[in-house]
This record gives C-alpha cells, sequence and structure tokens, in this order.
C-alpha cells in the first residue's frame, strides 16, 4: 500500500499557563494524500491552528509542549527531527499561509525582500534569479504591475492582494503540501471568492496537498475532498466532504451545518446556533467534551469518552459518537 | 524631503530666537552682574568695564545689538568677548571646547547604543534566563546610580585600584573613555530596557511567526524581521538621550578635568558672564534641534509607514 504524504498520529499537544494546563490538541490522527485537499473545521479554540502549527513544528516552547505523537512527512517524523533539518523542509516542502494577510507580512521589508529570501533559502537561488521568480510568482496570482509592485511595501497593497503576496510567498518552492490558516477569514466577500479560486487553480497546477483550516462550512463545500471535524482537541468526524454534508454522524457536526447558510434548503429565516460555549480546555471532564451542548446526550455520553470508529468498512468515514445519529434523525422525521 | 528640510529650517530660526529672548532676559533678571564682587570696583573702572563690553546701554539696544550680531554674522564671530575669559572670545571659547564635548557625546552615544542594543536583544530572545535577569539588573542600575557617582567610583576602580586609565586629561583615546562610559551608562541602561520591550512585542507579532514558517534560522529572523521594528522606541528615545547627555556631560566635563564647554556653562551662569552664557545656551539649543531633526528623519527610514512631513 502507498505511504501517504502525511500521517499525524496521536498528536497531543499542551499550553503550561497560569491558569494550569491547555489540553489544546489531544490525540489528532487524519492523513494526507499528494494532491489532495483536506478541510479542518471547528470552533475557535477547537485545536485546528495548533494541529498545524505543530505540524510545522511553530508551537513556542515555553509555554508550548507536545506531549504525544508523530507526525510522518514522507516517512519520517517531524518532531523529533533536528532543527536544521526541519527548517529545510518548512517553507520549502511545508508552507503556510495565515488568517489575516494584515499582519503575516512584514511591514519593515518590501514584497521583494520577502518573497526572495525564500527561494533564496531554499532553492539557491541568486538576487536576480531570485527576483526573477518572485515577479513570476506574483503575475501567477494575479497582482497586476508585478515587476512595479514588487518594490513596494505590504501596506501598499489592499488585503486581498496582500494575501495574494502571501500565496505567492508560500508557493514559491513548489510545496508539497500547503496549510491555509482560514486564508479568507479577513476578507470580504467577493475577495474571498477570488482567493479560493485562485487556490484551486493553482492546486490544479502545481499538484499541492492542501489543508484548509476554516470555520466556513460554505468554503469546505467548495474546495475540501475530505473533512476533518474537530471539537475541544479531538477530531470527532471524518468524512468525504460529500459525505458530511449529506447525513453528519455525530451531533456537533449536525450543530455547525444548522448555524450555517445553505443555499439548497431553507431554514424559514433563522439559523441555529449550538448552544453553550466551548469547553475549558484547561479541566475537561471523563465524559464526551460535547456532551453538555448535546441535544442527543443520554446517560453514558457522560462517564466515558466515545473512542473513533469507522461507519463503513474501508475506514474512510470515522465518527465519536455512541448514538446513531442519522436513524435518530430519521425517526425524527417520521414522527 | 526638501520641503521638509526648509519647513524646518523655519522652525530653527523662531526657535533659536525664543531661546535667545528668554535666556537674555532670565540672565538680566537675576540679581546681580559680572563685576560685582567682594571687593567694590571704583566708580571709573567699573563704567570702562561696562562700556567695554557694551553694558551700559539700555537692555532693549542691548537686545537689539546681541540679535543683530547673530544676524550679520551667522558664520564668524557673533557673540563679543568673554567677560570672565578676557583674553578670548566667546566664539573662540565654544570653538575650542565645542569638539572636546561632542567627541565625548558622541563616544557615550555610541557606547550606549552598542551595549544598550545588544542586551536588550540578548535578554529578549533568552527571556527569563540568568543572562536576562542580569542585563536588566546592570540596567536598572546604570539607570539609577547618578553619574557622578558612578564616575567617582570608576576613578576609584580604574584609576587606583586596577591602573589601567589616567584619572584626567585630554588628547589620547584613554583619556576619553573612562568619562564616556560613565556619560553613557544610564543611557545604555534605558536603551537596553526599551530594546528588549520592543523586541518582545515585535517576536509577538504575526509576521516573525511568518518568517519562522519560511525556515529561516532564528538569527535571521531576529536580525532581518525583528530588529527594525524593535528598535523605533529607541529612536524616539534618542532626541531626549542626546538632550540628557549634553546635560550630563557639564558633570562629567567637571569630575574628569575635560577642556569641554560643560565647565564653561556654568562658571559662564554663576558669573554672570552675559555673553559666554548666552552662545553656551544657543549652540546647545542648535545641537538639539539638529538631533531632533535627524531622529525624524531616520524615523522615516526605518519605518516605511512613517512619511516625513
Amino acid at each position: 500500500m502507498n505511504k501517504p504524504l502525511l500521517q499525524v498520529e496521536n498528536l497531543g499537544v499542551c499550553f503550561h499557563t497560569d491558569n494550569g494546563t491547555v489540553n489544546a490538541v489531544n490525540g489528532v490522527s487524519f492523513q494526507l494524500e499528494a494532491g489532495e485537499t483536506l478541510g479542518i473545521v471547528g470552533e475557535s479554540g477547537s485545536g485546528k491552528s495548533v494541529t498545524n502549527l505543530a505540524i510545522m513544528g511553530l508551537i513556542p516552547s515555553p509555554p508550548g509542549e507536545i506531549t504525544s505523537g508523530e507526525v510522518r512527512f514522507r516517512g519520517e517524523d517531524l518532531l523529533t527531527m533536528d532543527s536544521q533539518h526541519i527548517r529545510e523542509i518548512r517553507g520549502n516542502k511545508i508552507a503556510m499561509i495565515f488568517q489575516d494577510p494584515m499582519t503575516a507580512l512584514n511591514p519593515f521589508l518590501t514584497v521583494e525582500e520577502q518573497l526572495t529570501e525564500v527561494t533564496q533559502l531554499h532553492l539557491g537561488h541568486s538576487r536576480r534569479e531570485a527576483r526573477a521568480h518572485a515577479i513570476d510568482m506574483l503575475e501567477k496570482v494575479g497582482i497586476p504591475a508585478a515587476s512595479r509592485r514588487i518594490d513596494e511595501y505590504p501596506h501598499q497593497f489592499s488585503g486581498g492582494m496582500r494575501q495574494r503576496v502571501m500565496i505567492a510567498m508560500a508557493l514559491s518552492c513548489k510545496p508539497d503540501i500547503l496549510i491555509a490558516d482560514e486564508p479568507t477569514t479577513a476578507l470580504d466577500v467577493t475577495i474571498q471568492a477570488q482567493i479560493l479560486e485562485l487556490m484551486s487553480e493553482l492546486q490544479h497546477q502545481e499538484g499541492t496537498a492542501i489543508i484548509f483550516i476554516t470555520h466556513d462550512l460554505g468554503v469546505v463545500a467548495n474546495t475540501c475532498h475530505r473533512v476533518m471535524v474537530m471539537y475541544a482537541g479531538k477530531p470527532v468526524e471524518k468524512a468525504t466532504t460529500r459525505e458530511i454534508f449529506a447525513s453528519p454522524h455525530h451531533p456537533y457536526s449536525l450543530g455547525l451545518l444548522n448555524s450555517a447558510l445553505r443555499w439548497d434548503e431553507s431554514h424559514g429565516g433563522m439559523l441555529r446556533a449550538i448552544p453553550g460555549q466551548p469547553p475549558d480546555l484547561t479541566q475537561l471532564g471523563d465524559g464526551c467534551a460535547f456532551a453538555p451542548r448535546c441535544e442527543y446526550c443520554v446517560d453514558a455520553c457522560e462517564t466515558a469518552v466515545p473512542p473513533l470508529i469507522s461507519v463503513d468498512k474501508n475506514q474512510t468515514r470515522e465518527h465519536a459518537c455512541i448514538q446513531d445519529l442519522p436513524s435518530i434523525r430519521q425517526t425524527e422525521v417520521d414522527v | 524631503m526638501f520641503a521638509f528640510l526648509l519647513r524646518r529650517l523655519g522652525w530653527a530660526i523662531l526657535t533659536v530666537w525664543i531661546v535667545y529672548t528668554v535666556t537674555f532676559f532670565l540672565m538680566r533678571s537675576v540679581p546681580g552682574g559680572p563685576f560685582d564682587g567682594e571687593r567694590q570696583l571704583p566708580e571709573e573702572v567699573e563704567r570702562n568695564l561696562l562700556e567695554k563690553y557694551n553694558l551700559n546701554d539700555p537692555v532693549h539696544i542691548q537686545y537689539f545689538n546681541g540679535i543683530r550680531d547673530i544676524v550679520a554674522n551667522p558664520i564668524g564671530e557673533k557673540f563679543g568677548p568673554s567677560i570672565r575669559l578676557a583674553d578670548y572670545n566667546v566664539d573662540e571659547v565654544i570653538a575650542q571646547g565645542f569638539p572636546v564635548s561632542a567627541s565625548l557625546g558622541i563616544f557615550a552615544m555610541v557606547f550606549a547604543l552598542l551595549l544598550g542594543m545588544t542586551s536588550g536583544v540578548i535578554s529578549a530572545i533568552k527571556r527569563n534566563s540568568a543572562l536576562d535577569v542580569g542585563f536588566m539588573a546592570a540596567a536598572t542600575l546604570g539607570i539609577s546610580v547618578p553619574s557622578f557617582v558612578l564616575a567617582s567610583v570608576a576613578v576609584i576602580v580604574f584609576v587606583f585600584w586596577i591602573p589601567i586609565f589616567p584619572a584626567a586629561g585630554w588628547g589620547e583615546l584613554s583619556q576619553i573613555l573612562l568619562p564616556a562610559l560613565c556619560l553613557g551608562a544610564p543611557f545604555a541602561g534605558y536603551i537596553a530596557r526599551l530594546t528588549r520591550t520592543g523586541m518582545l512585542e515585535v517576536l509577538g507579532q504575526d509576521y516573525i511567526r511568518t518568517a519562522y514558517a519560511k525556515g529561516l534560522a532564528t538569527r535571521r529572523v531576529v536580525v532581518r524581521h525583528a530588529l527594525r521594528g524593535a528598535i523605533l522606541p529607541v529612536v524616539s528615545y534618542l532626541g531626549p538621550a542626546v538632550a540628557g547627555i549634553l546635560t550630563g556631560s557639564l558633570i562629567v566635563e567637571r569630575i574628569f578635568y575635560l577642556p569641554g564647554m560643560g565647565s564653561h556653562f556654568i562658571e559662564a551662569a554663576l558669573q554672570r558672564d552675559y555673553p559666554l552664557a548666552m552662545g553656551m545656551v544657543l549652540v546647545y539649543t542648535c545641537l538639539l534641534y539638529v538631533m531632533n531633526t535627524l531622529v525624524d528623519i531616520s524615523y522615516g527610514v526605518i519605518d516605511p509607514r512613517v512619511k516625513v512631513e
């Protein structure tokens, strides 16, 4: 069997703070094949960003600590790799773009300086080669008059243009994996659509695998092949995009779907929010972390954490709920 | 940029005029005069002396004559003879003392910047380490110990106990080092604290995470991505720091017997040497003004978002 491009096994990350230990990520496993797009979905604080920072080795330590797990990229464990070696992978084989392009670019350096240093470092470009390559990349991401604008500073670009610069920077070395941490959240909707289109276009050209972190299910529906839903630092459901929209197996996934706008469904004018707040990650109880907010909760939910179980034989679909959500909903409809 | 400098020049002239006026009337309003002493001078002698220095004119005539001399001759002699140093013109006194005070000030400033910024950056990167605690303790000590105490201790230690520096005098590198260190120490401490704070703030920014995500080594992230943002507070502190070094040099020059302008400044004020005191005040005014303008310009050079206007 072919090895996946990236395999995350039982990853655990915690942060030691004055208010106790925050268990941000508690046993996350997933895999990513070359060229595919995986969506990681969840509320703020569900551990989706921390998971990916851990993959990049960018968890600040202290206060952060990786407590368990393996992150295998082409068979090598990134977590135990020495710092020299992982720097050669960062920005080169695995690149990242961030949520807010206003703050993620350095305001003191020109776009050229920020773009060329990646390729000079990883591809050994000379200054001139790096500049030519940077202009190419800027043109590819749709920045007009790239050869002139490359000498400008980030504050001279609009938000959408800055995110294009970030994408150009991340894709400069043709990475195998692009981690996009809410790349469209800070942009307005028309720009969002353009950026998403650009990303999928470039993915087709370059064959880059993308991990798409978002809380916007609309974005997931448009871009992702598979989805992993996270809650309180754990995956609660993994499925293909089609499956999860058709029939969510975890009440939290259902809650997310119900609280998002869908063009193919009428909500009678109201969106349904998930009641309550995400749990305090310093003190997780014995039971299912979602139980206090779950309308399908039974006594057994509060005594033991439900494990991830496969739904079908191929194990492409997993969920962590002891209830059989689709059949419960079926009976609700029948009644 | 040219318009900026021109406007700055206009403000400079206004500033110098205001400082001249305030200084002139403050000096004249202080009781006593240049020739008052324990021994009463004969009336004719005093009258001749006053005449020699044009001090028997009415005050407003003296005021306008002073301005006329400066405006008519901005490069050459403009302050007339000193009273205390009877054989010298004030301009000559400044020409002799200025290079001494300026080199002392520049040495002190460079020392303060080098030591302050280096230790500040190291402290920020190795936050809460023994090195950080040590540097910041030293910085606090440097800020809180007055320069005359520091200078006296330095003389005891480095001149008498470990004789590696001369106690006083001027002309050799070894003679400038000790006073420059004593003069620069509090500023080094302050700059260290500012750099550390600025660095810590910048290191928490998103664009630093971006830089690490590119695979850059820590050293390069700090030097290329973080340092410029981190020293902005230091740059804004440079204006007041120069003022502090100027006034601080009055004391340090005294302790180390340096032939700078500082001692003339104090003596001129105490002995009502009107022309000399005026000359000193105006030199310091211009110096401060130039330094503040340089700081404003360098702000625009460091931060591209700042436009110098």
